[in-house]
Formats: structure tokens, C-alpha cells, sequence
């Protein structure tokens, strides 16, 4: 069943504008994968306002504390080896406690 | 080259470009440090560490269940926490709650526009958000009443000024994470539809947003078009860290969160539209625009298994909350159940 959710049309001509927009935007995704080729954001590389958050932002990142790798991939492998037990898709549970495996579909009673 | 026509005017200019040039040299010395630093930190790589790990064996994983009805693409999914159900949106506007045990379509909602490109399942199962192209995300809560019209409890909560590219509840039905074609991410309360935080920081439009996993989960990571994922502090709308995808360096903040290492991973794999993990992290699946899904094992780098049956992109893909199964959306209009 479906139900339909329609708004009112209207003719103002932010209406017009808007849903022109819309539909343009709509043909850009109509010609791929719309993530890689739009950027809606230009930044002026000239901003003050900008540069200083960049600046701030840097510094910020610059005081966070850092781990090896080599210390961050024995806790990532820890981890991994302590969930591996609990993990229904890397140790294969039998079809008859999948309920996706099962053959027939179940039914709610 | 114009003249200033008063000479406070060309001091106030100097002054202005002297600072933008001190700024920029600062930034440059920061982010000479910063490479630096995670130079000297990357003292190995995960595969190396990983070597004495056992390898895994064959998987067997193939479609359990195929959910047909959209009318077009679908763009995203959801598991409701009861691990059966599962919403989907699409570009023929249509927002689809499915038994994904059954196949049945419980709930079927049609938004004012196409390409609704984000859809959550609220964690109490009770509601669904979802939007796109309207560049808001819309709540609806889910009626028990089949005859109801869901349109009619529709419930406007984030305000976007362009797309919505994803969206998540935080931990309650009560807070929503929305990431615009804006460059922002925003956390709203579901209830005023008040803006609590913002999240500025991507030079381009965000498209993708996931939550920490902890129960007192606190911060989330953001992808962009500028080729960033962004670790956020939701308490203070600070960006904590910031990855740049072209690297496949692990580096983890002290916050030992696990997952943001993880995430920094998915830079070494192109060409795929999503990702999940699998509950013990690992197994990574990929969903790609070759129409297959990739299955990956995280701490040796290798593939393991490559999944057919879509017919066209692989857009969406998520791992059930108990971990028994996947669900992928497709381009080819369906979506499948995998174990």
C-alpha cells in the first residue's frame, strides 16, 4: 500500500526558481555517481576569517596525542581476536540459527 | 594594479596581506609538523603486525532474500535494531519499510521530491527519517495502523541549504545526525526541530556520517568531497581529527577510539559507494559501482570473497545489528539480504 504525500503546488516564482533547481540538480545525479563531480562550497583562499581556522584547526590537531601504528594494529588485532567469537558472518552460524538461511520464510503468529 | 585613493587605506591593505601571509606560513609549519609526526609514527604496517594472525577460510555467502517494489535506484538503507526490519529510500521518492525475513513491505511513504538519498530506522523501531533533493530530513513515526497515512505525522527536523546526503539517531529517538551537500553536519533535536550543534570544518559537500559505537558514543566521523574523513567531539562541535583519504596510514588519537583507525582503511579501497564492518571488525564488505560487494579481511589486506547478483552499482550496504547478515540497495532497484 502505498500512501501519497503530495504538497501543494504553488506558481510563485521562488517556487519556479526552486524547483528548477531541483531539477537541474536531479540531471547532474542522472549523470552518475553525483558525489565525485559536484562541489557546491568554493572557498577564497584570500579569507582572513578562513586562514585563521585553518590555523586554529591545525593546532589543534597538532596537540592531539598520538600511538604508533605498530601499537594502533595490536590493539586493532586484540580487538578482532576478542570479537571473532561473537561474530555471526566470520564464524558461520548453522542455517538452522540464521534466520535469513532458512529456506522458508518465517511467519509471525 | 590599482591604487588605494587614501593612504590609510594602503596601510590597512599591508597590514591585512602581512597577516594572511603570516597565517598561511603558520598553517604551512603546521602541516609540515603534522606530516612529520605521522611519519615518524608509522613504524609498520596493519598486515605486517597481522602476519601471525590465522588467515580465514572460504566464505559461503550468497542472497538470502531479494526485496523488489522501488521503482528506480535505491540510495540507502537501514536495520531497525530488531535486526528484521529494514528501511529503504529511493530516487523514485518512495521511503519502503520491509520484513526483511518475509519480504512484506509493512510501510510505504512517498516524499514531496526524488532522490531521497538518506533514510535511518530510529533506534526504538517506533520511526523512520529520510531526505535528500529537499535538503531536509523528515521524521515520520511508524503507525501500527496500516489504513493510516504516514504523511499526515510527518515531522520536518533539520534544515539543510543544499542535499542530504545521510543521516543517523544518535543513541535516542530523539537526536538526529543530518550531513549536507552544504560542506556541514548537523545535530538536531527531533522533538523542536532545534539545531543543538554544528559541525563546520569540510571544504565540500559531506556525504557520508557514522557514529562512534559506543553506548556513550560521543563523537562521529564525516567523509567529504574534499577527500577528508573527519573524527567530530558531538559535545563540542569540534573536529578532533582529520584524515586525508589519499593515505593509508593508521594514526589513532588518545581518545583509543577503535573504529577511527578503522575508518581511515576505507582509503585504500576505490571505487566503492559503502562500507560496513563486521561485528568483530574483521571482515570489511564494500559495496562497488561494478554492481559487486567485496568482502575484505581488515588485518591482513587481502580480499576474500567477491559477491555477485546486483545488476547494476552497489550504492548502499549495511551489516545487521546482530551481525548475521547484510543488506545491500541497488542501483538495479532492489535489495538483498546476505548470509
Amino acid at each position: 500500500m502505498v500512501t501519497s504525500a503530495m504538497t501543494p503546488t504553488t506558481n510563485s516564482p521562488e517556487a519556479l526558481a526552486e524547483s528548477q533547481e531541483v531539477l537541474a540538480n536531479a540531471q547532474l545525479f542522472e549523470r552518475g555517481c553525483p558525489k565525485a563531480a559536484m562541489s557546491s562550497k568554493m572557498q577564497s583562499s584570500g579569507s582572513i576569517a578562513q586562514a585563521r581556522r585553518t590555523v586554529q584547526q591545525l593546532r589543534l590537531e597538532a596537540s592531539i596525542e598520538r600511538i604508533k601504528v605498530s601499537k594502533a594494529s595490536s590493539d586493532l588485532m586484540r580487538y578482532c581476536g576478542e570479537h571473532a567469537k561473537n561474530d555471526p558472518l566470520l564464524m558461520g552460524i548453522p542455517a538452522s540459527e540464521n534466520p535469513f538461511k532458512d529456506k522458508k520464510p518465517c511467519t509471525v503468529l | 594594479m590599482r591604487s588605494p585613493p587614501i593612504p590609510e587605506m594602503a596601510t590597512q591593505e599591508v597590514q591585512l596581506s602581512e597577516t594572511l601571509a603570516h597565517l598561511k606560513t603558520e598553517s604551512d609549519t603546521l602541516k609540515g609538523k603534522l606530516e612529520e609526526e605521522r611519519a615518524k609514527l608509522h613504524d609498520v604496517e596493519l598486515h605486517q603486525v597481522a602476519e601471525k594472525v590465522e588467515g580465514l577460510g572460504q566464505f559461503v555467502m550468497k542472497t538470502r532474500r531479494t526485496l523488489k517494489g522501488h521503482g528506480n535506484k535505491v540510495l540507502c538503507m537501514d536495520w531497525c535494531k530488531d535486526k528484521r526490519r529494514i528501511v529503504s529510500s529511493s530516487q523514485d521518492g518512495k521511503v519502503i519499510v520491509w520484513d526483511a525475513f518475509t519480504t512484506n513491505k509493512e510501510h510505504a511513504v512517498t516524499m514531496p521530491c526524488t532522490w531521497v538519498m538518506a533514510c535511518a530506522y530510529a533506534p526504538s523501531g517506533c520511526a523512520v527519517a529520510c531526505g535528500g533533493l529537499d535538503n531536509k530530513c523528515s521524521v515520520y513515526p511508524l503507525s501500527l495502523d496500516k489504513n493510516e497515512n504516514l504523511a499526515a505525522k510527518k515531522k520536518s527536523v533539520a534544515m539543510h541549504t543544499n542535499y542530504l546526503s545521510a543521516c543517523s539517531f544518535t543513541n535516542s529517538d530523539m537526536q538526529i545526525l543530518t550531513s549536507s551537500g552544504d560542506g556541514t553536519c548537523a545535530l538536531w533535536d527531533v522533538e523542536s526541530g532545534q539545531l543543538l550543534q554544528s559541525f563546520h570544518g569540510h571544504a565540500a559537500d559531506v556525504l557520508c556520517l557514522d557514529l562512534a559505537p559506543s553506548e556513550t558514543g560521543n563523537t562521529f566521523v564525516s567523509g567529504g568531497c574534499d577527500k577528508k574523513a573527519n573524527v567530530w567531539d558531538m559535545r563540542s562541535g569540534q573536529c578532533i581529527q582529520s584524515f586525508e583519504t589519499h593515505e593509508s596510514d593508521i594514526n589513532n588519537s588518545s581518545e583509543a577510539d577503535r573504529e577511527v583507525a578503522i575508518y581511515s582503511k576505507e582509503s585504500i579501497i576505490f571505487g566503492v559507494s559503502s562500507v560496513d564492518f563486521s561485528l568483530s571488525g574483521r571482515l570489511l564488505f564494500g559495496g562497488y559501482n561494478d554492481y559487486t560487494i567485496n568482502v575484505w579481511d581488515v588485518l591482513k589486506g587481502t580480499r576474500v570473497s567477491i559477491l555477485f547478483g546486483h545488476e547494476n552499482r552497489v550504492s548502499t550496504l549495511r551489516v545487521s545489528p546482530d551481525g548475521t547478515a547484510f543488506c545491500t540497495g541497488s542501483w538495479d532497484h532492489t535489495l538483498r539480504t546476505w548470509a
